[in-house]
């Protein structure tokens, strides 16, 4: 007999055990797939599911998954990309729109779709887009860094980004007033914001594109709870402050690019979705990241679900639905929880 | 043999186009407590950012156990030093918990996993610096103090072997800066964990520190035993005012205060009062007399009498014997000195007792000199001695042609009528 096996040498502490929220993010999850099958019900040729046994209902059908999959890929794209802004930035107000990246990319696009047409449009729209709006970002920090040692500071990063970005949106007004009437009418559509399918190839690559940004800043996740306290912070904590920050500018800059090459300009989803599900969830970016990309892709699809069929047959762009249903609701969820989303 | 924790060695370092470090040597050995002074703006901030290589150095070399701290990986420098700062902030609703767990954000793995001996130094380090009851509360919502306490749990999470704090305790109220330091102490005195504390508070790092480094400007001025760096005239000029360094008769420990004449800066009548006092009875006296221009001097008083403290504080000369003792004759030589260059004596309403009998008796001896004696009414009725000898010494006084009063503003207009028109 040896007593010895029996006795608990280890009195190190362990963590204790807490209730976590496993629960409502199984809700969560649950109800996600759901709304998503739900959505399907909806278009502009009527409720319900339609027929497939007929090509023409198949094709409906197929229509109805393809924009859905459209949905689900920018709304993600937005609202992760929001996320890691909000977290680099230490800032509520921080989305790719504030910070021009958006507006980088709608002015590439533009400039691409006008000019090109055919196949360079197809592939070439994310990459032009990521160029051009990584192009904003690099002169938005190199304004804001101006006369100041050291890092550009949040404030002047957002200022120089709001100039920026309506810089951009007048350069684009300036080509779409000098455009020709097809270019007119398709520039005009996108830059509305509409989830209509894009080509297979475009489609494929972003959603590529699209899921390594995410499970890039997925991966960043551990760090980015630590930048929360600062850069300066994290780097007495043993992180590479400046590299997560790089990284993480660059990802959040990717998808939202490719989220704008995809559907055009859609807002409010960057900015407010990130707020809504920080305050149901936590802030822990582990659990935040990818709840986020999953609710983002999901009120993004329910809103074009709406846009498609509240004024059968019209259509109207989904942007419009985004900030007239989604802002009031979110509001009302914020102001209860505000304290759990964001303190300042 | 003491091991060299943190090497500055000729090390200049600053911003884009400003040196703020101005070749600074120094040591801080293992082990030891170390109080980082100096003026705002003098580089003190910057000194600890590039101790932890958030800055490079323009030049020169800073060591880390002997290690080139710029070659050191980030996270096991992370094991080696922890910064405290100022102040954080956490926008984001994070709870305590993980506020302090990010102190081992460095040995955690790909998914933010942490291991059993992670959890274990996060444990320790909220119960060392009791915050684990706080474990679920928001950060922000936090007091000033227990914020202050949870950063210091986050940095004690790193297990880090030197820790530097930058002011981070001075706008803390005194309750929870004592909390702060005592944490710093026992982790000093118990863990050997060296410290690196940037200080406001002179007096209070004179208590707890084994040296002090004062810089000034980007250099480092003096570096030594508090002692040794506390000098007046050294301050002074650092800190460009008047400064003036005492020590605490019970404790022994330093005090540094900024000089509180501003009393005397007003006028001066060239007038001296000898007051004789004892038992608080003279503190308003002072302050009086002060204030109207008068130089002040007092005695013999007893060591621990509070008037000996006040007149202490209010920088006024005074004649002092040991406690609980009768007062020896050199201290009568001595205040009977400061008596004759006295223009006049004022005796206030203290109680006469065998003890303190001879300040009468000096004032009676004065009076018979043709000095001018003012005594607070009602003496007789604070004779405590056994003999009753205030009564004969009172009729002295006043046959010498002493005078009594009653308020102090009584007696400042019998003062001024007695100055000398000019």
């Amino acid at each position: 007999m040896n007593a010895k096996e029996h006795l608990c040498t280890d009195n190190r502490f362990s963590a204790p055990h807490r209730a976590t929220q496993w629960r409502k993010v199984a809700l969560f999850c649950a109800a996600v797939p759901l709304l998503l099958c739900f959505s399907l019900f909806f278009g502009p040729s009527g409720m319900g599911l339609p027929d497939i046994q007929t090509p023409f209902g198949s094709a409906i059908l197929s229509l109805r998954f393809n924009r859905l999959l459209m949905g689900l890929m920018t709304g993600a794209a937005l609202s992760a990309s929001g996320v890691i802004f909000q977290a680099l930035l230490r800032n509520p107000l921080a989305e790719p729109y504030v910070l021009g990246v958006s507006g980088g990319a709608g002015l590439g696009a533009t400039l691409c779709i006008l000019l090109s047409s055919g196949v360079l449009v197809t592939v070439g729209l994310p990459v032009v887009a990521f160029i051009s709006s990584l192009l904003t970002l690099m002169l938005v920090y190199t304004i804001a860094g101006q006369g100041s040692s050291g890092p550009p500071s949040v404030y002047s990063l957002i200022l120089s980004g709001v100039i920026v970005s309506s810089i951009c949106s007048s350069i684009i007004m300036f080509l779409v007033s000098t455009a020709s009437i097809e270019g007119l009418h398709s520039v005009i559509w996108w830059m509305l914001g509409s989830l209509q399918p894009v080509p297979a190839g475009q489609q494929l690559l972003s959603a590529a594109l699209i899921t390594g940004g995410i499970a890039g800043i997925w991966l960043l996740s551990p760090q980015l709870n630590a930048l929360a306290l600062g850069r300066e912070m994290a780097h007495y904590q043993g992180l590479r402050a400046d590299r997560v920050i790089a990284a993480g500018l660059l990802l959040g800059t990717l998808l939202a690019a490719t989220a704008v090459a995809l559907s055009g300009m859609i807002g409010f989803v960057g900015l407010i979705v990130p707020h809504v599900m920080r305050a149901i969830f936590g802030p822990d970016h582990r659990k935040l990241v990818p709840l986020a990309a999953l609710g983002g892709g999901a009120f993004l699809v329910l809103c074009d679900a709406i846009a498609r069929t509240i004024f059968s047959p019209v259509e109207i762009p989904v942007g419009v639905v985004t900030a007239l249903a989604g802002g009031p609701f979110f509001l009302i969820i914020l102001q209860r929880r505000m304290k759990q989303a964001w303190i300042s | 043999m003491e091991r060299a924790a943190l090497t500055f060695s000729d090390v200049s370092a600053g911003y884009r186009a400003r040196k703020v470090l101005d070749e600074v040597t120094f040591t801080v050995n293992e082990g030891e407590l170390v109080s980082l002074i100096g003026p705002n703006g003098c580089g003190k901030s910057t000194l600890l950012k590039t101790a932890a290589a958030l800055i490079k150095p323009l030049s020169g070399r800073v060591e880390l156990f002997g290690r080139d701290v710029q070659r050191i990986k980030p996270a096991e420098r992370a094991s080696l030093l922890g910064v405290v700062p100022q102040k954080i902030e956490s926008p984001m609703a994070f709870s305590v918990t993980e506020i302090v767990s990010n102190g081992r954000i460095s040995s955690m793995g790909r998914w933010g996993t942490l291991s059993a001996s992670d959890h274990d130094l996060i444990e320790r380090a909220m119960i060392y610096t009791d915050v684990s009851g706080l474990r679920d509360r928001y950060f922000s919502e936090l007091s000033g103090g227990e914020q202050q306490r949870v950063a210091l749990a986050m940095v004690l999470a790193q297990d880090p072997r030197i820790i530097m704090l930058d002011e981070s305790i001075s706008h803390l109220d005194i309750n929870h800066r004592q909390e702060v330091l005592q944490i710093l102490l026992n982790l000093n005195r118990e863990k050997r964990m060296t410290i690196l504390l940037v200080s406001h508070d002179l007096t209070l790092s004179a208590g707890i520190s084994d040296r002090f480094l004062l810089m000034d400007a980007g250099r480092l001025v003096k570096a030594g035993t508090p002692a040794e760096v506390l000098e007046p005239a050294l301050l002074s000029t650092v800190y460009n005012c008047e400064l003036q360094v005492k020590q605490d008769p019970y404790s022994g420990t330093l005090q540094v205060t900024g000089a509180l004449d501003n009393l005397r800066h007003q006028r001066k009548l060239g007038r001296t009062v000898h007051v004789i006092a004892g038992g608080g009875s003279g503190l308003e006296l002072y302050r009086r007399l002060l204030i109207e221009g008068y130089e002040v001097t007092t005695g013999v008083l007893n060591r621990l009498d509070s008037d000996a403290e006040s007149a202490r504080a209010l920088s006024v000369r005074s004649v002092l014997e040991q406690p609980f003792s009768a007062i020896a004759r050199d201290a009568v030589d001595e205040a009977r000195k400061m008596i004759d260059s006295a223009d006049v004596v004022v005796i206030s309403s203290v109680p006469f007792g065998s003890g303190n009998i001879v300040n009468l008796e000096l004032a009676a001896e004065a009076a018979s000199k043709g000095k001018v004696v003012l005594f607070a009414a009602g003496i007789e009725q604070r004779d405590y001695t056994k003999e009753h000898a205030v009564r004969p010494l009172t009729e002295i006084l006043v046959a010498e042609g002493a005078s009594p009063w009653n308020t102090i503003q009584e007696l400042m207009a019998e003062l001024l009528r007695l100055q000398p028109s000019p």
